[in-house]
């Protein structure tokens, strides 16, 4: 039985710097995961390498069984991993389900051309991430923070995935926000997704996973049910001072 | 496409009255019209081009000059029919554009722009030292054979390739395509985050933008009957093609136009004042004040207005 | 040979002079600032105009000039550069309009027709066959001269390592304390200056026309790609490549060609190496 994701011995390094030192870990169907560790342990960095953003020194990254560490971006998501970005970046330009459109467009531009977009299924899932009908056309410049997490986890949930990274779900959200967001996770969670979640606000991400994973200058230094990880020595020294 | 029945009534009436024009006006104001017409084309495939795309080319009349030379050559040098190398002159132009491919899949921005403004420059040297018995070398090419006599027999030319340019590039990007390319100029990572290979939107883009741009310059080449190298590998011409569809408006296809016919009024209007090359001077000085206030363009500011009392407020 | 090897020293010299304050701004708002190839033809017209039109001496012309050029550098940046925010394309395109009005100002002003200008010091010198006119060896040595200044500015005052700061992490800089607006203000100022100075030796070089900024421009944004933004010494090391390159063409091959190589090697290098010969690994 293959997991939906499954990372090897993953290493990236930046000229003298290893943000990724030799990672391995794995999750199971419908699982969801925490990836904690203070700033620049190298969380983003695994994220870009899972969707070849960045490409690995070594290690494999293989999805339900099948390596996906050479694949362009595209080729991974058609496979369905997909992931929002720790900065949103939407379409400046664009509404809201115009930036939604752009998710859901098939990566062919003969059918780009031939087939229309499917408005239903733009707002549907504007609405099923808490927009209101009256935020439809709205542009990016009108959003909050939280509106903009919203849209960019509407946008990557367009692509059809089967397991998403979060990065940073939670940062710069009010309290109403994260409750919003939090919730809209736990629905899917129970529809079956497959979550690797980075979040600074332990307090917001503990109740979405089954386990957490810590890391530290792009090492694992701790894997296992939350509560253990968190009070592991190397992980409350990795966050002394910020926890 | 979503189409309504007032873009069908808009078309129908700036057609019209584009076709009317020449009962309208004097000879001398249909030979400006003419080259606002080829600057319209120019713009518009300028725009799917770069405006959309956001990868600015600076280096255009390579493209349009690939076109205007291919058909030139082939005319006057092999004698072959314009109805063959038109055809020729375009796949040519696309073929030519797929170099600025190769920059465009490793650098960004600035640097891209730059590259194209080589390719440029490097055409200029190159047309007049590599074979100058077909290029006509510095002092270019004259009695190519030309479409049409006349300035109204021009005029009906040239606004038909336009139309049918526009009208045809407008219902492309219409569709999801021209969102897509829109897309990249606003965010090149997220377009590649929702699945899409932005290689291959860019690569249509520039073959979209490099076909219109080598049939503007094949017909334009055989409208004129001559070609200057210096005219047409000129910053003052990247100048006039790039301010007219930032004026008009970008990642539109009314914007351009707009821009093209703006432009080449103004030009013409302060021709008894300013006979010469100083033109530039008003004209770039109006073009930068109109950029900084609303980058946007022209059509943006109309669309503002539209939006106001636009029928059947739907959408 | 010996004139190969001098012409192509002098003509280096030349280019790295005018790529030097390119390479300022550049490296600081990594904008392609495309008026600055204004600097350069509103530097050579200034020097006509006062030494050769009003007849004033050599060294005020060239003075006005920088003059003229630093203050061109700080209006650009307080009116067009920081109401845009960085934004690339918008900087790009109206740096390029602008460049374009102030090209049509010259020719409202002085003509379309070329101008020669009087060497700044008449007489050449001759060395082992070759011929030297003294302004081109004086453009070398004032080229060098400044190159040396910059390094040592850049690098061991305040003010220069302030830019550096600036010019690597602008939001960290101003974290540390550093005011950027002011350092911008600075880096536009001299590298109008520098622009204007290079133009009045480049106009001496060749010639004073109104299009004569296109080609120093792409050159000169080329040499600090090529070189790796922010790399003086690149920048030294690619205007020799591109000076001698044009030197030996231009004797041993064809004339006509000196561009063409020049623009080859620009395109190949951007396309298979972006970062450069000798720069950072970033874009
Ligand atoms: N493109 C890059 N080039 C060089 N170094 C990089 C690059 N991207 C990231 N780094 C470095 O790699 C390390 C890991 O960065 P990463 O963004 O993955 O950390 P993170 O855990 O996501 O941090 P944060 O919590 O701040 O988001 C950091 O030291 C960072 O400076
Ligand atoms: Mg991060």
């Amino acid at each position: 039985m293959s997991h939906p994701l499954e990372i090897t011995n993953l290493v990236k390094r930046f000229g003298g710097l290893t943000a990724t030192d030799d990672v391995s870990f794995h999750i199971e169907q419908g699982q969801s995961v925490g990836l904690i560790g203070p700033n620049g342990a190298g969380k983003t960095t695994i994220f870009s390498q899972i969707m070849g953003e960045l490409r690995q020194n070594s290690g494999t990254i293989r999805l339900y069984g099948e390596d996906i560490g050479d694949l362009s971006t595209p080729a991974r998501i058609r496979r369905g991993v997909s992931r929002t970005y720790q900065v949103p970046r939407p379409f400046g330009d664009m509404s809201v389900v115009e930036n939604i459109r752009v998710g859901l467009m098939p990566d062919s531009i003969w059918k780009m051309i031939t087939q229309g977009p499917d408005r239903d299924r733009e707002i549907e899932l504007a609405l099923s991430v808490g927009f209101s009908e009256n935020d439809l056309n709205r542009r990016p410049d009108e959003l909050s923070m939280g509106d903009l997490r919203k849209l960019e986890m509407a946008r990557t949930m367009a692509t059809g995935p089967s397991v998403m990274l979060l990065d940073e779900v939670f940062a710069g959200l009010t309290k109403g926000e994260i409750s919003q967001i939090g919730e809209l996770i736990q629905q899917m969670r129970r529809d079956g997704m497959t979550f690797l979640i980075v979040s600074h606000d332990l307090g917001a991400l503990e109740p979405l996973i089954d386990r957490a994973i810590a890391i530290n200058y792009g090492s694992k230094i701790a894997e296992g049910a939350y509560a253990d990880v968190i009070s592991d020595p190397n992980v409350r020294s990795s966050y002394l001072g910020v926890a | 496409m979503g189409l309504r029945w007032y873009h069908f009534a808009m078309w129908a009436g700036f057609i019209a009255l584009m076709y009317a024009m020449p009962e309208l006006v004097s000879k001398g104001t249909l030979r400006t019209f003419i080259f606002a017409n080829f600057l319209a084309v120019f713009a518009i495939s300028w725009d799917v081009l770069s405006g959309r795309t956001g990868y600015i080319s600076f280096g255009h009349p390579f493209l349009i000059g690939i076109g205007a030379y291919t058909t030139a050559i082939l005319t006057k040098r092999f004698d072959v029919a314009i109805e063959i190398s038109i055809p020729i002159a375009v796949v040519v132009t696309m073929i030519a554009s797929t170099l600025f491919i190769l920059p465009a899949l490793r650098i960004r921005g600035s640097y891209f722009a730059l590259v194209t403004l080589a390719f440029m420059e490097l055409i200029y040297q190159l047309v007049q030292v590599i074979r100058p018995d077909l290029t006509g070398g510095t002092r270019g090419m004259s009695g190519i054979q030309t479409l049409t006599r006349g300035a109204v027999n021009g005029y009906y030319m040239s606004l038909s390739l336009m139309l049918a340019v526009a009208i045809s590039m407008w219902l492309l990007m219409r569709t999801r395509v021209g969102t897509a390319l829109s897309a990249i100029g606003m965010s090149e990572d997220s377009v590649l985050g929702s699945g899409l290979s932005t290689t291959r939107l860019k690569l249509f883009a520039f073959l979209t933008g490099a076909f219109v741009a080598g049939l503007g310059g094949a017909f334009y080449v055989h409208y004129l009957g001559s070609i200057a190298p210096r005219a047409l590998f000129d910053i003052n011409f990247v100048f006039t093609i790039i301010v007219a569809a930032l004026i008009g408006g970008s990642s539109t296809i009314i914007g351009p136009m707009v821009g093209a016919f703006f432009l080449t009024y103004l030009l013409e209007y302060l021709r008894p004042y300013l006979p010469g090359a100083e033109r530039y001077f008003i004209y770039g000085g109006i073009a930068l004040l109109l950029y900084m206030y609303q980058p946007k363009g022209i059509y943006h500011i109309v669309m503002q207005a539209w939006e106001r009392f636009k029928p059947g407020k739907s959408a | 040979m010996t004139q190969i090897i001098i012409q192509g020293l002098l003509l280096s010299g030349l280019y790295a002079l005018i790529a030097m304050g390119f390479t300022l701004i550049f490296s600081i708002g990594r904008v392609l600032n495309l008026a600055y190839g204004a600097y350069l033809l509103i530097g050579g017209y200034v020097y006509f105009y006062f030494a050769q039109m009003m007849g004033m001496p050599k060294l005020v012309g060239v003075l006005l000039a920088v003059i003229v050029g630093a203050a061109m550098g700080l209006a650009k940046y307080r009116m067009i550069v920081k109401p845009l925010k960085g934004d690339h394309v918008a900087i790009e395109i109206s740096t390029l309009i602008l460049a374009i009005v102030l090209q049509s100002g010259v020719i409202l002003a002085f003509g379309d027709s070329s101008k020669i200008l009087l060497p700044i010091i008449p007489g050449v010198e001759r060395l082992a066959g070759a011929t030297i006119p003294y302004s081109n060896l004086l453009a070398a040595i004032v080229s060098w001269a400044i190159l040396i200044s910059l390094y040592f500015f850049v690098n061991k005052t305040h003010t220069g390592r302030a830019m550096q700061a600036v010019s690597m992490d602008a939001k960290g800089a101003a974290i540390s304390g550093i005011d950027s607006d002011r350092i911008n203000m600075i880096t536009w100022g001299i590298s109008g200056a520098l622009g204007a100075l290079a133009g009045v030796f480049f106009a001496s070089y060749t010639q004073l026309t109104p299009s004569m900024w296109v080609a120093p421009l792409i050159i000169s944004v080329a040499i600090v790609i090529v070189g790796g933004i922010g790399s003086i010494i690149g920048t030294l090391i690619v205007a020799h490549i591109i000076g001698f390159m044009e030197i030996i063409v231009t004797a041993m091959i064809a004339p006509e060609l000196r561009g063409v190589f020049t623009m080859v090697l620009i395109i190949g290098v951007l396309v298979i190496r972006p970062q450069g010969l000798f720069g950072r690994e970033e874009l």
